[in-house]
C-alpha cells in the first residue's frame, strides 16, 4: 500500500502517473486477450466446476499462460537473471546476456527519432500520422545513396543521413504544402500518402535503378560498407546495436533544445497552443506549417535511413511495412510520453522492449507478435482518456484542461 | 396531424392565463473556490419587467443560466407560482413557461427561421416527418399576434443581427414562455433596434409576460424597468425602483462613485502616425462591412471610435493589423504603406495592438506570463541569440514589465490563464507599450475588467498619448470613448459618420450612433 | 436584406482562383486524351466496346453486339466533351464542380481504356467490357457507400470518426467467422454490426464522455483493430480454418428489373448486402433531411449548445448516432468480407479512409456520398482493370491511383466543402 499512497502522490505532481496507470491497463487487457484466444486456458476454465479444486488448477493454468507470455517479453528485450548472474559470476558469455538489451536499443533507435518527428509535429498542432511513409522514404533515399554513390566512409555516412533527411523532408513537404495553402487536413492526406508510398517503394524495388542485381524480387542493392552504421561493439561482437544510438541520442537534444530553447520551436508551441494568437503575434501560419513538416519529415525520414543502414542495409517490398512499422509505433510513443523529449527516451525504450520481447514471446509460446500492438494501442487509448484512467484508479482528479492535439475537418 | 393540432392551441392558450410568478431564494453556486452566486433572492411578478444590473462578471448570467437550468445551484431554490422546482436541463425549464434570449444567439446558422423555432418541440406528420406547414403557420400566428415580423424560411445565417434576435424571442414565446430571460441583448443592437426591442419588451409586458432582462446599461434600466436588481460580485446589493438616478444605480453597480471623467493635461496633437484613406472590408461571409472609411490618428492624441457592436469596428481594427484583407484603399502607419501587409511587417512598423478577444487573439493561455509578454518579439534582440532564445533576457523583462505594469502574480512562470480577466490585459498592455511603437491601437480595451484595472488602463493610454504616441481606441461604451477620446470618430453601418469633440455631448454622439449626421 | 441575400450567394460560389484551378486540371485532361490517346493513336485503330455480361450470357434474355469504334476520332471525341466540362467550370464557377471533376476523371480513364485495348495494339485483350466494367466497380462503390454513410450518421451528429478502417476490419473478421460457422450471412451481418456498434461505443464513450482527442482515439481504434484482427487470424483463424472458410454472398437478381441490357445486371443482380445499402442511403436520407430525428441530429452536430436549449440531449443523440455509424461500418466489413472472401489481416487496405473522403466529396450527405462513392469505385476498378491491357505504366503507379484521388479531393483541389460546424468539437455543458 506504501506503493499505492506513492503512486497517487506521484499522480498529483503530474502526468507521468497517468502514462504509469495506462501501461498497467494495457498488460491486464494484454492478458485478458491471451487468456481469451489459449486454448489451455479456456479448457481449464471450462471444467472449473467439476471439482472443487479445479478453480485453482485453473488460475494456475491461467497465471502460467499469462506469465509465459510476459516472462518472455522481459527475458527477449531485458535478458534473463540466470544468464546475467552466470556472466557476473564467471565473467564469460556477456555477448549472449545482453543480446536481448542490444536489439532493444537497436529497436529503440530509429523508433525514438520518428518519435521526435511526430512529437514536434503534435506540439505544433498538427498530427504527422504520414512519419512512417516518411520514414521510408528516407530508407529509400538512403538506400539509393549508400549503393549508388560511392564515397570514402568519412563523407559517405554523412551523406547518406542527409539523403535520408531530404527524402524523409520531401514526403512531408507533401502534406505542409497542401495544408498550408489548400486547407488539407493533414491527417487524411498523410494516412493516404503511407499507401502510395508503399507502391512507391515497391515500384522502385523493382526497378532496374534500385533493384538488387540479379534478383527478380522487390530487394534493393545492398549499401556499401562505407555508408553503413557500423555496430557499437564492433562487427565480429554480434551485437546489433549501431552508432545510430549516438544519433537519436542527438535528435533527443535537438528535440528538446528546438522546443524549449529556439526561437523557431518557439513559433510553433505558439502555433500549436492557440493559432489564433499566433496570427496576431506576426508568426507566419503557412510558414510554419511547412517548416514544421520539414523537420519532422526529415526526421522521419532519418528514423527510416538509420533503420536501414544499421540493421537490413538494404531496403524491400516489406520495409517499415505493417507490425515493422516503426513511424506508427513513434505516434503511441509520442503520446505516451507526453510529447516531451525526456518522456520520449522512456517511451521508446519501453515500446521497443515490447516489440523486441514480443518475438521472443512469439517465439517461445507462440502468442503472435501483434499482442505487442494490441498492449500498445490500449495504452494510448487510456493515455489520450486521462479522466477515464483517474476513475479507474479512483485517483484524485486534478483539473486537468483537456488538449486537443487535433482539429476537425472545420478548420 | 394530432400533434400539430395541440400546438396551435397551445398557441390560443397563452393569451388566456395570467402571467407567472418566479422567485429565486438564496440561490448559490461556486465553481472551484470561486463563488459566482451568493445568497440570491428575488421575485418577478407577472407582467413585470425585472431589471437584473450588474457589471460584467457580477453573476448574471450564471444566475440565469441556473433559473433556465444549464446550470445548478448549490444552494437555494427556485418557486414558480408557491411551488419549488427543480429543472434538470434547460428543455425542463422551456416545458415549464421559461424562455431565454441568450447572448450568443442559440440559433442553428444553417437552419430556416422555421426550423430555429419549432427545434426541440416539432410539429410533426406520418413517419416522424417534420411538418413545415405547421411550424410556419404558428410562425405566422406569433409574428402577427406579437408585431415580431420575419421570413420563416430564411436562412437565419442570412438575417440581419437584430431579425436573429427576433427569431429568439419567437422561438421562446413559441414554446410558451410566460417568463421570458433576455441577456445583455441590447449589445449588438442600433439604437433603433433597442428602441423597437423595447417596444416589443413592453408589449409583451402587457401581454402578462413576465422578463427579466439583464443589462449593466443604465439608461436602458431605467428607460423600461419596473423594478431593478443590482447585483455586485455575486451578491444582491440592491433592489430599487426605474425611478432610480443614474448616479445611485452606478454607485451601488461598483460599490463606490466612480466618475468615468479621466484627467488629461492639454497635449499639442503631432502630424497624423496613422491614416485611413477609402479603406473597404469584407467580412468572412464577403460581405462587405466597412465602406470608405478615411480616419487620421494624430500623434499625442486620442481617437476613439464609438459605435455600436457590429458596424464594421472589429474589421477595421483587424484589417489595420494585418489580420484581415482590405479590398481597397489605404492604411498608412508612420508614413509608411501597411495595406494588406503581413501582421508581423506591421508589428515591426510600430503599431501595438490590443485585441478586442485578447484569450483568442493576444494571449497564449497555457503559456507562461514571461512567454507571453515576448509572444511577437521573440525572434529579437535581446531575446533571441541567433537561432536560440535568450531565456535570462526573458526573464529578466518579464520580472521587470510585472512590477511596472503592476500584474498581480505570484510568479512569472505561472500560465497567463490563471490570472483574472484585469491582469491578463495588463500583460498585453505591457507587452505592446514594452516595443518601440508609432501607434496604440487597443479595441475593448476595459471589456470585462474590474473598476481597478480599467482606471489602471486608462491612465497607461492617457499617459502614451501625453508621451506623444498616437492612440487609436475602439470602445462600444460609450462612456469610455467620451472620457478618453481627444476626438471621436463614429462609425455606423461600415462608414465613419463623422469626426467630433467629445464636448459635443453624449446626446449627439447617440444619435450619429444610430446614423445621423452631425450638424 | 435582399442585397445581403444577393451577396451571400455570390460569396458561397468558389473563388476565382480556385475555380480556375480546377477548370485549368480538367481542361488539361481533356487535352492529354484527345492529343496521346486521341491523334497518338494511329488512324487505323479501332477499339471494341461489349456488353454481354460474363455471369449472365448463358442465358441472357437479350445480346447486344460488339460496338467497333475508331479509336483516333472516338477518344478525340471524349477529350473535347472534357474540354467542355472545363470550360463549363471556368466560365459558370459552379457550385458544385467536384461532379464535373469526378465526370471528367471517368472519362478520362474510359478514354484510357479505349486506347489501351485498341487493335492492332499491344494488348492482349481487345476490347473493353462496359458491363463487366461496371460490375466489378459496383463491389467496391457498395463498401465504399456503408464507409461513408457511417461518416454520415457520425460528423452530422459532431464526432469524427476516423475509425472506420477499423470498424470494417472487425466486421470483416468477425463476419467471416460467422459466416463460416453458422452458413448464414445473416447472422454474420448481424455479428459484424454489432461489434462495428460496440467499437462506436468506444469512440463515443471516449469522444463524448472523457473529450479525448476524436481523431487520435480513432487512428488508435484502426490501429487496434489492425493488430487484433491480425491477432486473432494467427491464434484463431489459421489453427481453425473452418473458422474462415472464405464464403462469399451469392447475387439474388431482381425479377424483371434484371433483364435490363447492360444496368440489369450491374444494379438488379447483386447480393443483398448491395441493396440493403441503397436501402439504408435512402433511409438515412430521409431521417436526415425529412424526419425530427434529423433535425435534431444535424443541429448538434452545428451547434450543440442551442439544441442543449431546447432540451435535446446532446450526448445522447451523439452516443446513437456513432454507435449507429459503427454498426453500419461494421456491416460495411461484413460486405466487403462477402464480396472478397477469406478474412486476411489489412485487407481492407485503406478503403475506411477512402469512404471519408468520399463523404468529403459527397458534401456529408447521403446521397452525394453515393455518387463519390460510385466514382471513387469506378476509378479504382477501372485503374486496376488497366493491368490486364499491358498498359505501359507499370501497376504499382496505377495502385496509387484512388490515393491520390482521395487527397485531391481533402485537399479541396476540387472545390471546397463546408462540414459541420461543430464537427470534431468536444461538447461540454456549461
Amino acid at each position: 500500500m506504501k506503493i499505492w499512497n506513492f503512486l497517487k502522490r506521484l499522480n498529483a505532481r503530474g502526468p507521468a502517473a497517468t502514462a504509469f496507470f495506462a501501461l498497467i491497463l494495457g498488460f491486464i487487457i494484454g492478458a485478458l486477450v491471451i487468456i481469451a484466444t489459449t486454448a489451455v486456458v479456456l479448457n481449464a476454465w471450462r471444467h472449473v466446476f467439476s471439482s472443487p479444486t479445479a478453480i485453482f488448477s485453473a488460475l494456475k493454468v491461467t497465471f502460467d499462460n499469462v506469465g509465459a507470455a510476459y516472462r518472455a517479453i522481459f527475458i527477449g528485450a531485458v535478458g534473463s537473471p540466470s544468464a546475467y548472474s552466470h556472466s557476473i559470476t564467471t565473467g564469460q558469455g556477456w555477448t549472449n546476456t545482453i543480446d536481448p538489451l542490444s536489439e532493444t536499443l537497436t529497436y529503440a533507435t530509429p523508433l525514438a527519432i520518428a518519435s521526435i518527428a511526430v512529437c514536434i509535429a503534435f506540439r505544433t498542432g498538427i498530427f504527422n500520422i504520414g512519419a512512417n511513409g516518411q520514414a521510408i522514404l528516407g530508407g529509400i533515399a538512403g538506400a539509393w545513396a549508400g549503393s549508388m554513390v560511392h564515397l570514402p566512409t568519412a563523407l559517405h555516412i554523412p551523406f547518406t543521413l542527409i539523403l535520408g533527411v531530404l527524402g524523409g523532408a520531401l514526403g512531408g513537404l507533401i502534406p505542409g504544402v497542401l495544408k498550408a495553402y489548400a486547407g488539407a487536413h493533414e491527417v487524411i492526406v498523410t494516412l493516404m500518402l503511407n499507401y502510395i508510398i508503399a507502391f512507391f517503394l515497391l515500384y522502385v524495388t523493382l526497378s532496374t535503378a534500385l533493384q538488387q542485381p540479379g534478383q527478380a524480387n522487390d530487394i534493393s542493392r545492398t549499401i556499401d560498407g562505407s555508408a553503413v552504421l557500423p555496430p557499437i561493439f564492433g562487427t565480429g561482437s554480434g551485437l546489433r546495436v549501431s552508432y545510430g544510438l549516438f544519433i537519436a541520442a542527438a535528435v533527443v537534444l535537438f528535440g528538446w533544445w528546438f522546443l524549449n530553447r529556439s526561437t523557431l520551436g518557439f513559433d510553433f508551441r505558439i502555433t500549436g497552443a492557440n493559432p489564433h494568437a499566433a496570427r496576431a503575434a506576426g508568426i507566419n501560419a503557412r510558414r510554419v506549417i511547412i517548416f514544421v513538416f520539414l523537420i519532422s519529415g526529415g526526421l522521419a525520414g532519418l528514423a527510416g535511413e538509420v533503420q536501414m543502414a544499421s540493421t537490413t542495409h538494404f531496403v524491400d517490398g516489406g520495409f517499415l511495412i505493417g507490425s515493422a512499422g516503426v513511424g506508427f509505433t513513434a505516434i503511441t510513443v509520442a503520446l505516451l510520453g507526453r510529447n516531451e523529449p525526456m518522456g520520449i527516451v522512456w517511451g521508446s525504450l519501453l515500446f521497443a522492449a515490447l516489440n523486441v520481447g514480443g518475438r521472443t514471446m512469439q517465439a517461445s509460446t507462440g502468442i503472435p507478435l501483434d499482442l505487442a500492438a494490441i498492449i500498445q494501442s490500449i495504452v494510448v487509448l487510456f493515455v489520450a482518456s486521462p479522466v477515464l484512467v483517474k476513475e479507474i484508479f479512483r485517483l484524485h482528479t486534478t483539473t486537468e484542461a483537456v488538449q486537443l492535439a487535433t482539429k476537425g475537418w472545420g478548420q | 396531424m394530432k400533434k400539430t393540432r395541440v400546438l396551435v392551441t397551445r398557441v390560443f392558450f397563452v393569451t388566456t392565463i395570467t402571467g407567472m410568478r418566479v422567485e429565486l431564494r438564496g440561490v448559490t453556486k461556486r465553481f472551484g473556490s470561486f463563488t459566482a452566486n451568493n445568497q440570491i433572492s428575488l421575485t418577478v411578478e407577472p407582467g413585470q419587467i425585472h431589471c437584473l444590473l450588474g457589471e460584467n462578471g457580477a453573476g448574471k448570467s450564471t444566475l440565469m443560466n441556473i433559473l433556465f437550468g444549464m446550470l445548478h445551484a448549490e444552494e437555494g431554490e427556485i418557486v414558480i407560482d408557491g411551488q419549488a422546482v427543480r429543472f434538470a436541463d434547460s428543455g425542463e425549464a422551456v416545458r415549464r413557461g421559461i424562455g431565454m434570449v441568450h447572448q450568443h444567439f442559440m440559433l442553428v446558422p444553417v437552419f430556416t427561421v422555421a426550423e430555429n423555432v419549432v427545434l426541440g418541440f416539432e410539429p410533426t406528420k406520418s413517419l416522424g416527418r417534420v411538418n413545415h406547414r405547421a411550424a410556419n403557420d404558428m410562425i405566422h400566428e406569433l409574428s402577427s399576434r406579437f408585431g415580431l415580423d420575419v421570413d420563416p424560411d430564411a436562412l437565419v445565417e442570412n438575417l440581419s443581427v437584430g431579425l436573429q434576435q427576433r427569431v429568439e424571442i419567437l422561438k421562446a414565446l413559441s414554446h410558451d414562455a410566460e417568463l421570458l430571460i433576455l441577456d445583455e441583448p441590447t449589445a449588438v443592437l442600433t439604437p433603433q433596434e433597442i428602441e423597437s426591442l423595447m417596444a416589443i419588451m413592453r408589449s409583451l409586458a402587457s401581454a402578462g409576460k413576465s422578463i427579466l432582462f439583464i443589462t449593466h446599461k443604465l439608461k436602458e434600466v431605467q428607460a423600461v424597468g419596473d423594478v431593478i436588481t443590482v447585483i455586485r460580485h455575486g451578491e444582491v446589493v440592491g433592489s430599487v425602483p426605474a425611478t432610480t438616478s443614474e448616479a445611485d444605480l452606478a454607485t451601488l453597480m461598483v460599490g463606490r462613485d466612480v466618475s468615468f471623467s479621466v484627467t488629461k493635461e492639454v497635449v499639442e496633437a503631432g502630424p497624423a502616425v496613422l491614416s485611413l484613406r477609402d479603406v473597404v472590408i469584407r467580412d468572412d461571409r464577403g460581405i462587405s462591412v466597412v465602406n470608405g472609411v478615411s480616419l487620421d490618428v494624430n500623434g499625442g492624441q486620442i481617437m476613439a471610435i464609438a459605435g455600436v457592436q457590429g458596424n464594421g469596428q472589429t474589421e477595421l481594427v483587424e484589417a489595420i493589423a494585418g489580420l484581415r484583407h482590405v479590398e481597397s484603399g489605404t492604411i498608412t502607419l508612420g508614413g509608411r504603406d501597411i495595406t494588406n501587409k503581413t501582421p508581423r511587417q506591421i508589428l515591426d512598423a510600430g503599431l501595438g495592438h490590443v485585441p478586442e478577444d485578447r484569450q483568442r487573439d493576444g494571449l497564449v493561455l497555457s503559456m507562461s506570463i514571461e512567454d507571453n509578454l515576448v509572444l511577437n518579439t521573440a525572434h529579437f534582440r535581446p531575446f533571441a541569440k541567433g537561432w536560440s532564445r535568450n531565456l535570462p533576457a526573458v526573464s529578466s523583462n518579464a520580472a521587470d514589465l510585472v512590477e511596472r505594469f503592476d500584474v498581480r502574480t505570484t510568479s512569472i512562470t505561472a500560465d497567463v490563464g490563471s490570472l483574472s480577466g484585469g491582469n491578463q490585459q495588463k500583460v498585453i498592455v505591457a507587452r505592446e507599450l514594452s516595443r518601440p511603437l508609432t501607434c496604440f491601437m487597443a479595441a475593448q480595451p476595459t471589456r470585462g475588467l474590474d473598476v481597478g484595472s480599467i482606471e489602471y488602463v486608462h491612465r497607461q493610454i492617457v499617459e502614451q498619448r501625453n508621451q506623444g504616441l498616437g492612440v487609436l481606441i475602439v470602445s462600444s461604451e460609450l462612456d469610455e470613448v467620451l472620457s478618453l477620446g481627444d476626438r471621436v470618430a463614429v462609425m455606423f453601418s461600415g462608414q465613419v459618420v463623422g469626426v467630433v469633440d467629445p464636448q459635443v455631448g453624449r446626446e449627439t454622439i447617440g444619435l450619429m450612433m444610430a446614423g445621423a449626421k452631425p450638424e | 436584406m435582399s442585397v445581403e441575400t444577393v451577396e451571400v450567394t455570390k460569396a458561397l460560389k468558389q473563388p476565382h482562383g480556385r475555380s480556375r484551378v480546377i477548370a485549368g486540371i480538367i481542361v488539361g485532361l481533356g487535352l492529354f486524351v484527345a492529343l496521346v490517346f486521341g491523334l497518338g493513336s494511329s488512324g487505323r485503330a479501332k477499339s471494341q466496346f461489349t456488353f454481354s455480361p460474363v455471369n449472365l450470357s448463358s442465358n441472357a434474355p437479350w445480346h447486344l453486339g460488339a460496338l467497333t469504334v475508331n479509336t483516333r476520332g472516338w477518344n478525340v471525341v471524349l477529350g473535347v466533351l472534357i474540354i467542355a466540362l472545363g470550360t463549363e467550370v471556368w466560365v459558370r464557377r459552379p457550385r458544385a464542380p467536384m461532379l464535373r471533376f469526378g465526370l471528367s476523371s471517368i472519362i478520362f480513364l474510359f478514354a484510357l481504356l479505349f486506347w489501351a485495348c485498341r487493335t492492332p495494339g499491344p494488348s492482349q485483350i481487345p476490347f473493353v467490357n462496359l458491363t463487366a466494367t461496371l460490375a466489378g466497380s459496383v463491389g467496391i462503390a457498395m463498401v465504399l457507400m456503408y464507409g461513408s454513410l457511417s461518416g454520415v450518421l457520425c460528423e452530422r451528429a459532431g464526432v469524427v470518426n476516423i475509425a472506420i478502417e477499423g470498424q470494417f476490419l472487425g466486421g470483416a473478421f468477425f463476419g467471416s467467422m460467422v459466416v463460416s460457422v453458422t452458413n448464414s450471412f445473416l447472422y454474420a451481418a448481424l455479428a459484424g454490426a454489432l461489434f462495428g456498434a460496440l467499437l462506436g461505443w468506444l469512440l463515443a464513450f471516449l469522444a463524448i464522455r472523457y473529450m479525448s482527442d476524436q481523431v487520435i482515439v480513432g487512428v488508435v481504434i484502426v490501429t487496434m483493430m489492425a493488430s487484433l484482427s491480425s491477432y486473432l487470424n494467427l491464434q484463431v483463424l489459421t489453427p481453425y480454418p473452418n473458422f474462415n472458410l472464405g464464403n462469399t454472398a451469392s447475387t439474388t437478381g431482381i425479377p424483371l428489373l434484371d433483364k435490363i441490357p447492360v444496368l440489369g445486371p450491374v444494379l438488379f443482380n447483386e447480393t443483398w448486402f448491395f441493396y440493403l445499402a441503397v436501402a439504408l442511403v435512402a433511409l438515412v436520407s430521409f431521417g436526415l433531411f425529412k424526419t425530427r430525428w434529423g433535425l435534431r441530429v444535424r443541429a448538434v452536430g452545428e451547434h450543440p449548445k442551442a439544441a442543449e436549449s431546447v432540451g435535446i440531449n446532446v450526448a445522447r443523440t451523439r452516443y446513437r448516432n456513432v454507435i449507429m455509424g459503427g454498426a453500419v461500418a461494421g456491416l460495411g466489413g461484413v460486405a466487403f468480407m462477402a464480396t472478397q472472401g477469406q478474412f486476411q489481416p489489412g485487407y481492407t487496405s485503406g478503403l475506411g479512409y477512402v469512404a471519408l473522403a468520399a463523404l468529403i466529396f459527397g458534401r456529408w450527405k447521403p446521397s452525394g456520398a453515393v455518387v463519390a462513392s460510385i466514382l471513387f469505385g469506378l476509378s479504382a476498378f477501372l485503374a486496376n482493370g488497366l493491368q490486364s491491357y499491358s498498359v505501359p505504366v507499370s501497376s504499382e503507379i496505377i495502385g496509387m491511383f484512388p490515393y491520390i484521388i482521395t487527397i485531391a479531393v481533402v485537399a479541396g483541389l476540387i472545390g471546397r466543402v463546408r462540414p459541420p460546424a461543430a464537427d470534431g468539437v468536444p461538447f461540454k455543458r456549461s
